[in-house]
């Protein structure tokens, strides 16, 4: 284990660098060059560097019996830098449970599986099917010592490492001719060349972009070369030939479907290593995924035509591939199963390649990536990593210029094109014009935010779980930025100010537009706590509170920035050339995108208000369970809570004192029996009236933007998608209010101080009992 | 807390501390115990590296007889983040008697020492799914920080759990490191026993 974890890459580079592990063993020596890429300068886990030096043998045995006789027997020695991590690697030699070089009395060390023993059609459409299923376990995550790598007939292939393709065989060395392999072993060992150049590939591409070693995926291949060098027409052609010799009837007599499920799968393994391919072109991927996909249905539907064969794989082999590992049991992942997830890899890679076509729009990127992390099933790592590679091919967008353009500077003379052509005075003492300057301001500003914003994208190509964390990171440089944005902004106001066109330029823009980006990733944050069960019953009230308020906060930015939008039509109108024209309606179309922006902030901040005062009241009324908890404090775990954002300037943590004033109205709070403050605040309409209008106006702000549409929200390429979701967090809504008056009517039913009969009931994550999984709304059950 | 002073009546257990000296008496208890829900066992280093720097964090209880029937190990250190954090590294009680409050029993000495010892907070992990071991938890006062993907040897998933002893616990910082530690901080690592964690409910009801 420890071996395994020293040995192994978290990105892409540290994968380049030779991995000798202590045992000798390694990531396989021959490694690609990693593509070109942009590298994120996020906190990604490091992984753990061994020496790389030869190691040394020395004899100790006579010093170490003699240090021996020192102790006595039974005491424990431990230097101080022997750590939980090397404990934990550590095994006992003789255990079998740990110690997988030990054999049982009679055991053998290697299965006598016989890989040139024929086999029958049926048993070879079995094993292709087995290896799929492994492969796509591979996928998941599992390492391939328990996976593909367990197969005898890959051990072969691969191990000794063949020093040719040729001699890539079941068998090495000479054999009797009677021995040779027949027809259908030579289609298993094409479909297997293809499978293990299928890994290589899956490889590569994973390891291009950044992504967690073993918790995402095993790179792992225990010293076996995965044909890296052997170009992808020989596997191709080794496919074809294997194909023509199934089609040709003459050489064996097989019964026809047996023979067209043959082909099925060799077909389907031919696409799917195209697809795969680093290499593939991008002016042709848009169809390669269907392509895989289409070759799909006749693999499920023949499958039931194999005849299994268990021996063909095997347990053992993890003996030689890792000997400081303990003995891992064979992963069994189910046909059925395998086969989705290969469907929905398939599904995601050809969602994927719509990328290439979308509008060259960071904002259209964004929605982009956002309704690709969010697809359920959760995309796998390759699909993931397909992904980001496309979107981190070379791009000459500018791309927080046209963001910052979209949001804070339509039409600005502070982005007109005609600053960047002006050239500096040759005398350099004499001031630069205006103009220039303010080019030279953006240029700089855009260049220290790009590390930013890519640090966004790369967050939204992680796991849904690393996702949340690493958006707290990510925030926290975009609070960085902000800081410096405004020193930024302080050149530009005073620039423009000189000019005599302050009033042309929204205040302070720069700042405006970071601390909305910023804004927006809390918001996200707090959604996928929801999301992922993070927050306990309890404590939804507070949650929502802190979500209404950071919202609260982007909808009166939105609300200034919408402002600054109409002014500037305004003016552009007044003045009446045809250029302001132009300018007027181009204003007037990037007011949309701020509209359906203030709308869905003002519909968050609504509902999760709503929310929050309405689980606030179930709390008073018992209806969420609220653990005893004899060894926390309230303001202890709102500081926990608080973490990740307690040091953001502006401050967006209210003081503890705040909070509590708001989550706990009626003090003191959550005794057995709500206190009487509660008790009359609770038959008073006023107190229903203000959730009920927040729920109704959290349905029409969400009404709004649904109205708006997916392209004034910048998410035209996902339009389904976010159609979808719009209509999630309005079904929300709606199902809020039913709540709320499932409650207020048992209260008003209910006589004081008497058991109000029903039952809360809050809907688990995943299971599809939400309408959007970050908003969580229970029901009211009659008990 | 000692041997003597635990009162003993036939069903009654006596929670004990351990003590080094009879590491040959309780400790190969304490294995069998805790790798009856392992898939994979842990080597004798890891139950020392505990127990021999923290062994008086570790509480057993123990029936009339003697018998091991509970257990809970923690180690206490700084931690990266500047804070003083304590760890809950592993749980179990016989299967034939749980649901009886003996863990919480356990771990509400193990706090009750690690808080007497300073700890700024006290942190673990345990399966998405396991039922018993997050009410325990929960009940006590801990809240969910992190739901960490794939996290266990077997694939699963994992909430990292954690309790606040001390105010201002979140700001902490390491000692003489400015701006810099202060990314280190950030840095999402993972401490504790980490990836290498067996599952500790593995092979059992979370199957
Ligand atoms: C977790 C474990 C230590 C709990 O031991 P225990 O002595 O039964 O625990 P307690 O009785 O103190 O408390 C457990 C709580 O969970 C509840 N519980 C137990 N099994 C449960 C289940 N399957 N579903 C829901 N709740 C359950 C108990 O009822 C009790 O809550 P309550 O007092 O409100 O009723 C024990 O189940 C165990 O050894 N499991 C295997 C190892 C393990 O999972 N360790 C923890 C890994 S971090």
């Amino acid at each position: 284990m420890a071996e395994d974890r020293l040995g192994h890459a978290t990105t892409c580079e540290d994968h380049i660098t030779p991995i000798v592990n202590h045992d000798g063993t390694g990531a396989s020596q021959e490694v690609r060059p990693a593509e070109k890429r942009l590298s994120a300068g996020l906190p990604l886990r490091q992984a753990m560097k061994p020496p790389l030096a030869e190691p040394k043998t020395y004899d100790i045995t006579e010093k170490f019996t003699k240090a021996c006789s020192a102790l006595e027997v039974g005491q424990l020695v431990k230097d101080e830098y022997f750590t939980l991590f090397e404990s934990i690697g550590a095994l006992e030699i003789m255990d079998p449970k740990m110690d997988s070089g030990f054999l049982q009395p009679g055991e053998t060390l290697e299965d006598a599986y016989d890989t040139l023993a024929p086999i029958l059609p049926e048993e070879l459409i079995s094993i292709l099917d087995q290896l799929l299923c492994h492969e796509i376990a591979w996928h998941t995550g599992y390492p391939l010592s328990q996976t593909l790598f367990t197969s005898v007939y890959i051990d072969k292939l691969l191990w000794p490492e063949p020093k040719t393709f040729e001699q890539a065989q079941f068998y090495r060395g000479e054999i009797s001719d009677d021995r040779r392999p027949g027809l259908l072993l030579e289609v298993l060992r094409a479909y297997c060349l293809a499978l293990v150049k299928c890994c290589d590939f899956t490889i590569a591409r994973i390891t291009s972009r950044d992504y967690f070693e073993e918790e995402d995926f095993c790179t792992h291949t225990y010293n076996r070369v995965l044909l890296v060098q052997t170009p992808m027409d020989v596997f191709q052609r080794e496919l074809d030939a294997a194909i023509e010799r199934l089609e040709d009837h003459s050489e064996m007599d097989i019964e026809a479907s047996l023979r067209g499920a043959l082909i099925a799968r060799l077909k389907f393994r031919k696409r799917f290593l195209s697809a795969l391919d680093i290499d593939f072109p991008i002016d042709y991927i848009r169809h390669c995924w269907e392509q895989v996909s289409r070759k799909l249905p006749t693999i499920s539907t023949t499958h039931q035509l194999g005849k299994v064969v268990p021996e063909s794989f095997s347990f053992k082999i993890q003996r030689r591939l890792a000997s400081t590992v303990p003995p891992r049991p064979i992963v069994e992942l189910e046909f059925k199963d395998a086969f989705e997830k290969l469907q929905q890899l398939c599904i995601d890679c050809d969602e994927a390649t719509r990328f290439v076509d979308i509008e060259p729009d960071p904002l259209e990127y964004q929605s982009f990536l956002w309704a690709f992390a969010s697809r359920t099933p959760t995309p796998l790592p390759y699909s993931r990593a397909y992904l980001a590679s496309l979107l981190f091919q070379e791009s000459s967008l500018n791309i927080p210029l046209i963001d910052l353009r979209s949001l804070v500077l339509p039409c600005s003379p502070v982005l007109d094109p005609t600053n960047w052509a002006l050239s500096p005075p040759r005398n350099p003492m004499l001031p630069k014009p205006p103009r220039l300057q303010l080019a030279l301001f953006i240029d700089e500003f855009v260049e220290r935010a790009g590390q930013c914003y890519l640090d966004l994208w790369t967050a939204l190509g992680q796991n849904r779980c690393r996702l949340r964390r690493m958006l707290t990171h990510v925030v926290t440089g975009w609070d960085q930025l902000q800081m410096d944005a405004g020193i930024v902004d302080e050149d530009i106001m005073r620039v423009v100010t000189e000019m005599g066109i302050r009033e042309q330029v929204l205040e302070y823009p720069l700042t405006t537009w970071v601390y909305h980006k910023k804004l927006w990733m809390i918001e996200k944050v707090v959604l996928l706590g929801f999301e992922q069960d993070i927050y306990l019953h309890d404590e939804f009230a507070g949650m929502y509170l802190f979500l209404s308020s950071v919202t609260g906060r982007r909808r009166d930015l939105l609300t200034t920035i919408k402002a600054h939008f109409d002014d500037r039509k305004r003016m552009f109108l007044s003045q009446n050339t045809p250029e302001a024209l132009t300018n007027a309606q181009e204003t007037d179309d990037g007011t949309r995108y701020i509209s359906s922006l203030l709308h869905d902030a003002s519909g968050i901040s609504a509902l999760s208000s709503a929310l929050s005062k309405f689980y606030t009241k179930l709390n008073y009324l018992n209806l969420l369970p609220r653990p005893t908890r004899p060894f926390s404090t309230e303001d202890l775990r709102y500081e926990l809570r608080m973490k990740p954002f307690l040091t953001l300037t502006p401050p967006e943590v209210y003081p503890f004192a705040d909070f509590a004033a708001q989550v706990q109205p009626y003090a003191p709070p959550f005794f057995d029996s709500p206190p009487p403050s509660f008790s009359e605040a609770l038959r008073t309409p006023e107190s229903w009236l203000e959730i009920e209008d927040s729920v109704k106006r959290a349905k029409e702000e969400f009404s709004a933007v649904k109205k708006l549409g997916a392209k004034a929200a910048k998410s035209d390429s996902v339009a389904i998608s976010w159609v979808k979701d719009v209509q999630g967090v309005l079904a929300s809504c709606v199902a809020l209010g039913v709540a709320v008056a499932g409650v207020k009517a048992a209260v008003e039913e209910g006589e004081e101080g008497r058991e109000l009969g029903i039952r809360f009931e809050i809907p688990g994550i995943g299971i599809g009992k939400r309408y959007a999984e970050g908003w969580v709304v229970g029901k009211v059950v009659k008990s | 807390m000692s041997e003597k002073t635990a009162e003993a009546s036939k069903d009654e257990l006596q929670y004990v501390q351990y003590q080094a000296e009879k590491e040959e008496q309780y400790l190969p208890a304490i294995r069998q115990l805790i790798s009856k829900d392992l898939s994979e066992p842990y080597s004798i280093y890891v139950y020392r590296y505990f127990l021999y720097q923290w062994g008086d964090l570790c509480y057993m209880a123990l029936d009339a007889e003697g018998n091991l029937i509970g257990v809970v190990v923690c180690k206490l250190e700084p931690h990266r983040s500047g804070t003083y954090r304590g760890y809950i590294a592993m749980l179990a009680v016989r299967e034939t008697h749980r649901g009886k409050g003996i863990a919480t029993k356990l771990v509400c000495m193990a706090i009750d020492a690690m808080a007497e010892r300073n700890a700024d907070e006290i942190v673990l992990e345990t399966e998405v799914t396991n039922t018993a071991s997050l009410k325990l938890y929960e009940r006590l006062g801990f809240l969910r920080s992190k739901r960490l993907h794939r996290y266990y040897l077997n694939g699963n998933t994992a909430f990292r759990l954690v309790l606040y002893l001390k105010e201002g616990t979140a700001l902490k910082r390491p000692e003489g490191m400015g701006q810099l530690m202060d990314q280190m901080d950030q840095m999402d690592q993972y401490g504790g026993m980490g990836r290498l964690c067996r599952s500790l409910s593995e092979g059992t009801e979370s199957l």
